[in-house]
C-alpha cells in the first residue's frame, strides 16, 4: 500500500493511471469508497480526479478529453465522462519491478504452512507475468524455509478466536509445558515466524517464536477482550527501564543486526566498511551468542560488562572456561 | 467551479506524465520530440518557439525514464529514410503493451493474497514497487477479502543496501560492478556481473548472474558485497539469458546444497535439541543430526549460537571455521 501520508510524484502518476483504468464512463463512485480501495486519503483521490479533468488533449487530432463533474466532486462523488478514443480506459500493466516485487512477496507467503497451495501461488505468478509489460519471468525467487505443523493450529485459533495450549522453550532453554496463549497475529520476520499473542499469566502482549513451540492445541477458552484491545506493533522486543545501552560495530556481513535490533539512533559509518550503532539490551549476557554467531563481523565496543560477556561466551565455546547458561533469561 | 481546476501554468509532474502518456497512447503516427514539447500540457506552456528549449528537452528525457520505470514500453522509431537525425525520432506507446490483456481477473481470495504479498515488503527494499503494483491491480475490480487470510503480518527482511540497486539492474538488464569479500581469505575484489536473479536461500539473499571476469555463472551473497553496487558506464544492456540457463544455475546451486552435509552431536533436551528438531525426528535414540548446507560460513554462524550444546563431527572445514570464528570474537573482545 502506498503510505497515505507520503505520496510522491510517481505514486500520484501511478494513481491517476489506475483510477482512470477503474472509472467507468458515467458511473458514480463515492470519494471515500475510492480512497479505501486504493489505500490513499480522500484528498489524494480528489486531487487525482482534478488532475485527470485537466488533461487537455485539445491540440491533438482527437479534441475530446475527460470531463469531470466538479459539482458531484464537491459533494464527495466522482463521475467522469470521456471520449473512448482518447483516454486511458483500462488498467495499465505492471512494470517488471512491480511484478517481481509482488511475485517475491507471494513466494515468501508460501513459507507459511497452509496459507496457499504452491499451485495457487504459481497460478498467480503466471497472471502477474502476463501483466508485466515485458512478459518477464519472476526475477526474485524466495525459497520457502522450514514448515511447522503447529502453525496450522495457530491460524485456525486466530480465525475462530480461541486460545491455544502449547509447550514453549524459553530463552533459558527450559521447556514450559501447557502454556496458554491467546493468539493474535502471525509475524513473518525474515526466516523466523513469531506468534504475537496475549499472555494471560503476564497480562501483556508477547512474541513467541514458533520454532520453539511444540504440541500446539486448540482450547475452548475464547480470546479475551483485553487481548483483542491490545495494541500490536511491529517490534519483537520492547526495551525495559533497566536496559543497558550497548555500542556495536558491524561489517556488511553482520548488517542484519541493525534490522533485528532497532538501533536507538541512526547508525553511523566509522570506516569504509564498518558501521556503528547503539541498542538497548535487557541482559548483556545474551549478547554472547548474538555477537559470537558472526565470528568477527560484529563487535561490542562498550560498555565493558557487555564486552566481557561476549568474551566469556567465546572462550567457553573454545573450551577455555566452563560453560554455564544465564540464569534469568526469558 | 472552473477556478478549482489547476491553473494551466502550474502543471505538476504527475499531470505532465499523465498527459504525455495519453498523448503517446493515442497518436496515430507517433510524435516527434518537438511536437510533444509544442503541444503537450506541462511542456507547451514553457515552450519558446524558435528559442532555447534545452531545459525543457532535459525534462522530457527525465519523463521518458519515469514512464519506462512505471512499466511503460516506449516505442522509439526513426523513419527509415531519416536515420541519424534525432529531430525526427518518433515516440508512441502501443496499446497492446500498455493495457492488461483482456479476460485477466483476480478472485477476492487472490487479491487478498496479493495484498498480503505487497504488505510483506512494508518498509523494505521493494515496498514502493509493490505498493504501486497493488494500486494498479486494485483497479481491476476485485476487492481482497478472504476470511482465511487474517491475522498475518509478513515482513521480508532484506537489510542489504545492495538489494534495491541489484533488483533495478536486473529489471534494466544493466551490467553492474561491486567489491566482494571472499569469506575464505577476507580478500576484497572487484567483480563485474550481468545480474539475472535474486534468491533467498537458507535465509540468505543471493544474486545469481554471469560473471564477466570468470566468464561463467556465479552466485554472490549480498551481505558479502562491501561497496555500493554501481552500473558499469558506457555498456549496453545485456541480452537477458534464456530461461533454461537461469533454471540450470538455480538447479546447480540447489544440488550443491543437497550434496554437502554436516554431522553434529547435540546435547539431549538442550535448546539446540529442539532447534534441530531432534525431538521430532523419530530416529530412535540418536543424538546426532545431519544437516544439508550451501555455504560452510553460513552454517558455522548458525551453529556458533549453540556453544556448549553441540559438537561438530564433520566436515573438518566446518569444525575449523566455527573455531576460527570464536577465536576472532575472543580476540576482538580481549
Amino acid at each position: 500500500m502506498p503510505n497515505p501520508e507520503r505520496l510522491d510524484d510517481s505514486d500520484r502518476y501511478n494513481l491517476m493511471l489506475s483510477l482512470t483504468g477503474f472509472l467507468v464512463q458515467e458511473d458514480e463512485y463515492e470519494v471515500s469508497e475510492l480512497a479505501e480501495r486504493f489505500g490513499v486519503t480522500s484528498d489524494e483521490i480528489v486531487r487525482a480526479v482534478k488532475n485527470i479533468g485537466f488533461t487537455d488533449l485539445a491540440n491533438f487530432q482527437n479534441p475530446d478529453r475527460y470531463v469531470v463533474d466538479y459539482d458531484a466532486l464537491e459533494e464527495g462523488f466522482v463521475r467522469i465522462s470521456y471520449n473512448l478514443e482518447n483516454v486511458v480506459e483500462d488498467v495499465p500493466r505492471l512494470s517488471s519491478r512491480q511484478a517481481s516485487a509482488l511475485a517475491a512477496g507471494l513466494v515468501y507467503l508460501s513459507s507459511l504452512p497452509g496459507l496457499a497451495e504452491s499451485e495457487e501461488i504459481l497460478a498467480l505468478q503466471n497472471i502477474l507475468s502476463t501483466g508485466d509489460s515485458r512478459g518477464n519471468a519472476p526475477e526474485v525467487i524466495v525459497q520457502p524455509g522450514s514448515r511447522d505443523a503447529d502453525l496450522i493450529t495457530i491460524r485456525q485459533a486466530i480465525k475462530i478466536g480461541k486460545s491455544i495450549v502449547c509447550d514453549y522453550l524459553n530463552l533459558k532453554g527450559e521447556m514450559r509445558i501447557g502454556r496458554v496463549i491467546e493468539p493474535l497475529r502471525i509475524d513473518l520476520r525474515g526466516e523466523l515466524i513469531y506468534l504475537k499473542g496475549w499472555c494471560p499469566e503476564n497480562q501483556d502482549v508477547r512474541s513467541f517464536r514458533v520454532d520453539r513451540m511444540r504440541n500446539a492445541k486448540l482450547s475452548d477458552l475464547p480470546v479475551s477482550d483485553s487481548a483483542l484491545n491490545a495494541v500490536l506493533d511491529d517490534e519483537v522486543y520492547h526495551p525495559g527501564e533497566t536496559d543497558t545501552l550497548v555500542t556495536i560495530e558491524v561489517e556488511p556481513e553482520a548488517f542484519s543486526l541493525m534490522v533485528d535490533f532497532r538501533p536507538v539512533e541512526e547508525p553511523v559509518s566509522v570506516s569504509e566498511y564498518v558501521k556503528s550503532f547503539k541498542i538497548l539490551v535487557g541482559d548483556v549476557r545474551n549478547l554472547g551468542r548474538i555477537i559470537s554467531r558472526f565470528g568477527g563481523a560484529a563487535r561490542v565496543v562498550a560498555p565493558e560488562e557487555a564486552r566481557s560477556a561476549v568474551r566469556e561466551f567465546a572462550l567457553k565455546a573454545l573450551g577455555e572456561l566452563p560453560a554455564t547458561a544465564p540464569e534469568d533469561a526469558e | 467551479m472552473s477556478e478549482s481546476k489547476s491553473s494551466p501554468f502550474k502543471i505538476t509532474k504527475p499531470e505532465r506524465l499523465f498527459n504525455l502518456t495519453c498523448a503517446l497512447l493515442y497518436t496515430r503516427n507517433g510524435l516527434t520530440k518537438n511536437e510533444i514539447l509544442r503541444s503537450v500540457p506541462g511542456y507547451e506552456n514553457e515552450y519558446v518557439d524558435g528559442g532555447d528549449n534545452s531545459s525543457l528537452e532535459r525534462k522530457f528525457e527525465r519523463d521518458k525514464s519515469s514512464l519506462i520505470h512505471n512499466g511503460i514500453q516506449l516505442e522509439v522509431t526513426i523513419p527509415p529514410h531519416e536515420d541519424e537525425n534525432n529531430q525526427v525520432t518518433v515516440y508512441s506507446i502501443k496499446r497492446e503493451s500498455f493495457y492488461w490483456p483482456k479476460n485477466v481477473e483476480f478472485t477476492p481470495r487472490q487479491m487478498a493474497l496479493l495484498n498480503l504479498a505487497a504488505d510483506a515488503w512494508a518498509g523494505g527494499s521493494l515496498s514502493t514497487a509493490a505498493s504501486r503494483g497493488i494500486t494498479k491491480l486494485r483497479a481491476m475490480g476485485a476487492v481482497g477479502e478472504d476470511s482465511d487470510i487474517v491475522g498475518i503480518a509478513p515482513r521480508i527482511q532484506a537489510s542489504e543496501p545492495s538489494f534495491r540497486d541489484l533488483n533495478n539492474a536486473i529489471s534494466d538488464h544493466q551490467v553492474v560492478s561491486f567489491m566482494y569479500r571472499k569469506p575464505q581469505t577476507g580478500e576484497i575484489q572487484k567483480r563485474t556481473l550481468q545480474p539475472w536473479l535474486l534468491r533467498l536461500v537458507a535465509g540468505q539473499w543471493i544474486v545469481m548472474g554471469w560473471d564477466e571476469d570468470k566468464q561463467d555463472t556465479r552466485n554472490f551473497m549480498l551481505r558479502r558485497i562491501v561497496s555500493k553496487v554501481t552500473s558499469v558506464k558506457g555498456v549496453r544492456p545485456f541480452d537477458p539469458p534464456a530461461q533454461e540457463q537461469i533454471l540450470k544455475a538455480v538447479d546447480d546451486l540447489d544440488s550443491l546444497g543437497a550434496k554437502q552435509t554436516a554431522k553434529i552431536k547435540v546435547e539431549r533436551d538442550s535448546e539446540a535439541w529442539f532447534k534441530f528438531e531432534l525431538d521430532l525426528q523419530g530416529n530412535g535414540n540418536s543424538d546426532e543430526v545431519t544437516i544439508n548446507y550451501h555455504d560452510v560460513y553460513v552454517l558455522a554462524e548458525q551453529l556458533r549460537e549453540y556453544a556448549g550444546q553441540i559438537k561438530v563431527l564433520k566436515p573438518d572445514a566446518l569444525i575449523q571455521v566455527v573455531r576460527a570464528g570464536y577465536e576472532r570474537v575472543a580476540n576482538d573482545h580481549a
